[in-house]
């Protein structure tokens, strides 16, 4: 038994989101996802919200799930993590037999968060990391042992800014599509130095649904289902001062995971396309280096743009890459168009986390 | 089932009020138990989930991730999830889903709640669990919702406030025998009836107390349960229902959503009639009235008349037929909401194997089901749990555990031990959207709107443009609706959404009110005013009192209240179609909010030695055994082996003027991201000989570039308040 993804259905990304309520955001990507799927809702078992509180202005913010997805009174949780983490927990919901469709959600309404800053800042531990500064600075120390440890220059790390803005001028989704050069990245305004304005993506609005079901009910329903080959998440340990900033131990348990389940052996060789957590661009090559890719410059890294071009989603970032990554596979990405059978899709939750999850991708069951 | 799931081990701390150890350090206490119940160490653990409720109460921001290396998941595949005050029942199933799925065998399940930190008080949280745009201008809170389901609970069911109050009575009592209790005792329903009145019917004793607390099981697959225990209590069935969040748009008296869920579990375990089927109840009991209303969920019953019978007769009490939480529940033992539900699972673990010592059942117990509840009244998670037979006398620490046992440490006050303050600045407008839009239109013109679905033929308030119920199907008919309706339930309030008292003298009363024009119990909430509080009841007919029009600002103030229509006034009621508002880049609003939380959080055991020894100078680490290394700062336990240490008997001398610098950052934006006059060094400080590091920043002299490897000292502080007083300097 396996489980496929039988439709997706995205509304976005854009910087600003106004006339539509979150509500209202989240309802046209679950409409568009359905009809995908070729389901009706009543056929939905469940659904996995991915969401965490204040980022929506909510203390409980999980109350305000089943409404816009048309799923009240149906069985409902939510997961705090990236939107894969939901896709990992879904994936067993329905791996345990009682459950044939999952229906997973994860929105940002980014724009309407006045101090988007404060609520990083918030993240960190307040004994021990959580200073009176930008809450970036984390990312200042992460990008200056990575590129101490690993030998990647600062140019390498705005190459994958230059890379990813570049990708995005054709992406229709993504709102922050540029020709830059790496001038324009190293040159930046300074925040975190060495991380720089234009390293940090700028965040977007948007909604993503995903209909998840059994092999066999998505081969009856959905027109054109993308199977689900392995799932994976973990993380590097919570203790900032225990953590070895220059890689990401979420990503290599994640991936291993994922790889085993999988039956890949050699990454690099066996995955066509790779979506990769980009919040920061030292993280691209720092999780690429975790999913055990040597030769970056020989495989595809966010053909669509990452979130370096479509935005920082919040928890719908993984998301976007998941939905790349479907169209991907089934030949529907237009001019972002790359060759892909098989597709690995990353998500991290941002700073302060190593939270990361996994998630492979075929066109066909192998 | 692919695989059947089997509690082997438990684990908790105590329930404080006020806890000195930090959330992740409360979570590791209950690991080391859980894991030493189940005989396993933490690298048997194929993963950790973790359940804990809002943000809101810790005051961290992501708090799962915080919590990583105090649930004993680093280094290893962590999923937090939640469903806020049914997140306790939710762990368990969560963690059931990670075994049956045949993905993991052994699976760690942790809850955590620390409410302390919260300044002034925890319920203060709950303000911002309403929605933003159409209740939170109203500043309800938790208890205000609990007394208007209470209020309509005795209305629909016939309770009296004696009546319900017999509950407290029973789980404090039950709780005496508990050795994690919070508030257990002996008191009497005269008690509970003459404790403070918060929010009429709600007074103090019918209430659980806000609690720090943590609590872990183990869960494995059957093979693995079974090679390791001689009495796995399994897991036979699972269910949860998340209900809308338009809680004024249904009969708040029978929690449909926990019998559905209900439903859910029993179906799966095979339970046809649970009134003769299950053994014991531990049903979610936050309010004394709430173990009713979720019994008449829990034993499928909407006439509710099996619950008041049983109560009545006895049968709840522990020895009684239908033993009732013989925890102690919420009411006896406490409350930290996700811990609370998780305690509860622990509960029926120790019933159900015969390991719950004085609390033992009468009855020899082979099932039982526990549940918890949360949400805006909305969402229901069941979990049926079975055993092979508890044997009495089985041979387990838990038949004789004691207060003096158990880990965790209680505060008089939060700050008899080193504190940080924090205040986070958050901030948002939130779109309105096209359906609001309209709707606060209305309130601007002095309206009340609606819209219809064609399909259920039901009138919405707030209106929406796709129907939650019909597939989402499109809503486009917008009405102005009377603005006459019927109380449905209410509460005469003496509080304050924060739980600090309304001045004396001064009442709110709120209610729920049926608009007329709208589809059946579909109303909102507000308040009521120009009314004599002995005289409001349920079904009263009231009318809303507006501001006058120059004064309306478009939002649901504009209603300053509700008064009572004279009984003999005729309302006509009058729908009128309303075209709506077109969206412009200037109709297109957005609504102002902000979460107004302040928290002083506790130093912990480990962050209350690194701040004493900071301010004499002194950095000091803790000696691992399990690593046979000093880690800095202090830890009282091994995220690794999750072996406990002791901070003061472990401690090593870290040389001050020994740091060297492992990486740094130049920071030139403050905390809202404002440019700075002067960038700010951030250091990450490592020790030779110390495995880990400490941040701090980094004074610089002039002429002075920080580099990797630069040796720096600690600079002495005369006082520290937080991490912004970490401050190193190169040498």
């Amino acid at each position: 038994m396996g489980v496929s993804i039988m439709g997706v259905g995205v509304c976005g990304f854009t910087p600003t989101s106004t006339g539509y309520s979150y509500r209202e955001l989240i309802a046209k990507a679950a409409k568009a996802a359905y009809l995908d799927a070729g389901i009706d809702i009543d056929m939905i078992d469940g659904a996995v919200s991915v969401e965490e509180d204040f980022v929506s202005g909510y203390s409980i913010a999980d109350e305000y799930v089943p409404d816009q997805l048309g799923v009240v009174r149906k069985p409902v949780y939510t997961i705090c993590g990236d939107f894969l983490h939901g896709i990992g927990s879904a994936v067993m919901q329905i791996n345990t037999g009682r459950f044939d469709v999952v229906v997973v959600e994860a929105y940002s309404k980014a724009s309407n968060m006045l101090t988007k800053d404060e609520l990083l800042r918030f993240a960190y531990d307040p004994i021990f990391n959580r200073f009176g500064v930008s809450a970036h600075y984390l990312a200042g120390i992460e990008m200056r042992s990575f590129l101490a440890e690993t030998g990647y220059t600062a140019e390498d790390v705005a190459e994958v800014v230059v890379k990813n803005r570049l990708n995005a001028v054709l992406n229709p989704n993504a709102p922050y599509g540029a020709e830059m050069d790496i001038a324009d990245v190293l040159d930046a305004r300074p925040v975190a130095l060495p991380v720089t304005e234009q390293m940090i993506p700028r965040h977007a609005d948007g909604s993503i649904v995903v209909v998840l079901g059994k092999d066999e009910i998505a081969k009856e329903h959905s027109r054109s289902p993308i199977f689900i080959a392995g799932t994976g998440w973990g993380s590097g340990t919570s203790i900032l001062e225990r953590r070895e900033h220059h890689i990401s131990e979420g990503t290599i348990i994640a991936a291993d995971m994922a790889y085993a389940e999988a039956g890949i052996a050699s990454p690099g060789d066996e995955i066509d396309a790779f979506f990769v957590s980009d919040l920061y661009p030292h993280r691209e090559l720092m999780h690429m280096e975790a999913l055990q890719v040597n030769d970056c410059e020989a495989v595809i890294v966010n053909p669509n743009g990452g979130a370096q071009g479509g935005g920082d989603l919040i928890e719908a970032t993984g998301g976007a890459r998941l939905y790349e990554a479907v169209i991907q596979l089934r030949g529907e990405a237009g001019a972002c168009q790359v060759d892909a059978k098989r597709a690995l899709v990353h998500g991290w939750r941002g700073l302060p986390t190593d939270s990361c999850a996994v998630v492979i991708l075929e066109k066909e069951r192998s | 089932m692919n695989n059947r799931v089997a509690c082997i081990g438990a684990g908790m701390t105590r329930f404080v009020r006020r806890s000195k150890e930090t959330s992740g350090e409360l979570a590791s206490q209950a690991v080391q138990m859980a894991l030493e119940d189940a005989g396993m160490t933490i690298d048997e653990i194929d993963a950790v989930c973790l359940g804990t409720a809002p943000d809101a109460f810790d005051g961290i921001h992501m708090k799962g991730e915080h919590l990583i290396a105090g649930a004993g998941a680093s280094g290893k595949p962590y999923l937090r999830h939640y469903v806020g005050g049914g997140t306790g029942v939710m762990s368990p199933i969560h963690g059931w889903m990670h075994v049956a799925s045949g993905k993991f065998k052994n699976v760690l399940v942790v809850t955590e709640e620390k409410m302390s930190p919260c300044n002034p008080h925890p319920a203060g949280a709950f303000l911002t669990i309403f929605d933003h745009t159409t209740e939170q201008p109203l500043e309800l809170t938790l208890i205000h919702i609990f007394a208007l389901e209470m209020a309509r609970l005795m209305h629909v069911y016939g309770y009296t406030e004696e009546d319900i109050a017999r509950v407290s009575v029973t789980h404090k009592k039950n709780a005496m025998d508990h050795p994690a209790a919070q508030i257990a005792g002996e008191i009497t329903v005269d008690d509970v009836m003459n404790s403070t009145l918060l929010s009429w019917p709600v007074k103090r004793l019918d209430i659980s107390p806000t609690s720090d607390a943590a609590v872990a099981i183990v869960l494995s697959n059957e093979r693995e349960a079974r090679s390791r225990k001689a009495s796995p209590v399994f897991i036979d069935g699972v269910g949860y229902r998340l209900d809308t969040a338009y809680w004024c748009s249904r009969d708040l008296a029978y929690p449909t959503y926990v019998a559905m869920a209900a439903q859910d579990a029993y179906k799966m375990a095979g339970i046809t009639d649970p009134v003769k089927d299950i053994d014991i109840f531990e049903p979610y009991d936050p309010f004394d009235y709430k173990a009713l209303h979720h019994m008449n969920g829990l034993l499928l019953d909407k006439s509710g008349r099996t619950v008041k019978d049983l109560l009545f007769s006895g049968a709840f009490e522990r020895d009684g037929s239908h033993p009732m939480c013989p925890s102690g529940g919420a009411l006896g033992v406490g409350n930290p909401i996700a811990a609370t539900g998780l305690m509860k699972i622990a509960e029926l673990y120790f019933q159900l194997s015969g390991q719950a010592g004085k609390r033992q059942v009468k009855k020899n117990a082979h099932r039982g089901v526990a549940q918890a509840w949360g949400d805006l009244m909305q969402v229901g998670t069941v979990v049926v749990m079975s055993s092979e037979g508890a044997a009495p006398n089985t041979n387990s620490r838990w038949n004789t555990m004691k207060a003096s046992d158990l880990p965790g440490t209680g505060l008089k006050k939060v700050t008899d031990a080193p504190v940080v303050a924090d205040t986070p600045d958050l901030r948002y407008e939130w779109d309105n959207g096209t359906a609001l839009t309209t709707y606060l239109d209305g309130f601007k013109n002095g309206k009340i709107r609606g819209s219809y679905c064609s399909r259920c033929g039901r009138m919405m308030i707030p209106t929406r443009n796709f129907c939650e119920i019909c597939n989402l199907a499109p809503v486009n008919d917008h009405f102005d609706l009377p603005d006459t309706g019927t109380v449905m339930t209410y509460t005469i309030s003496h509080v304050n959404w924060d739980s600090s008292p309304l001045p004396k003298g001064t009442i709110n009363i709120f209610a729920v009110i049926a608009i007329d024009g709208a589809a059946e119990n579909m109303g909102l909430v507000h308040r009521l005013g120009n009314v004599d509080p002995e005289k409001v009841a349920i079904g009263m007919r009231v009318k809303a009192v507006w501001k006058k029009a120059d004064e309306r600002e478009g939002n649901v103030l504009d209603i300053e209240y509700f008064e009572p229509l004279p009984k003999s006034a005729k309302v006509k009621v009058e729908i009128k179609p309303v075209k709506p508002v077109e969206m412009t880049v200037d109709k297109a609003g957005a609504f102002p909010g902000k979460i107004p939380m302040s928290y002083l959080y506790t130093a912990g055991i480990a962050g209350t030695k690194f701040y004493q020894d900071l301010a004499k100078g002194k950095i000091t680490g803790t000696f691992i055994e399990a690593m046979d290394q000093v880690v800095t700062p202090p830890a009282m336990f091994d995220e690794v082996s999750m072996e406990p240490s002791d901070v003061d008997k472990d401690a090593k001398n870290i040389p001050a003027k020994s740091g060297m610098i492992q990486s740094y950052t130049v920071v030139y934006e403050d905390r809202s991201g404002e440019e700075m006059k002067q960038p700010v060094v951030i250091a990450q400080v490592a020790f030779p000989g110390a495995a880990g590091s400490i941040f701090g920043r980094l004074k610089l002299a002039k002429g002075q570039t920080p580099c990797i490897g630069a040796q720096v000292e600690l600079v002495k502080k005369k006082k520290i308040t937080g991490p912004d007083d970490i401050e190193f300097q190169m040498k």
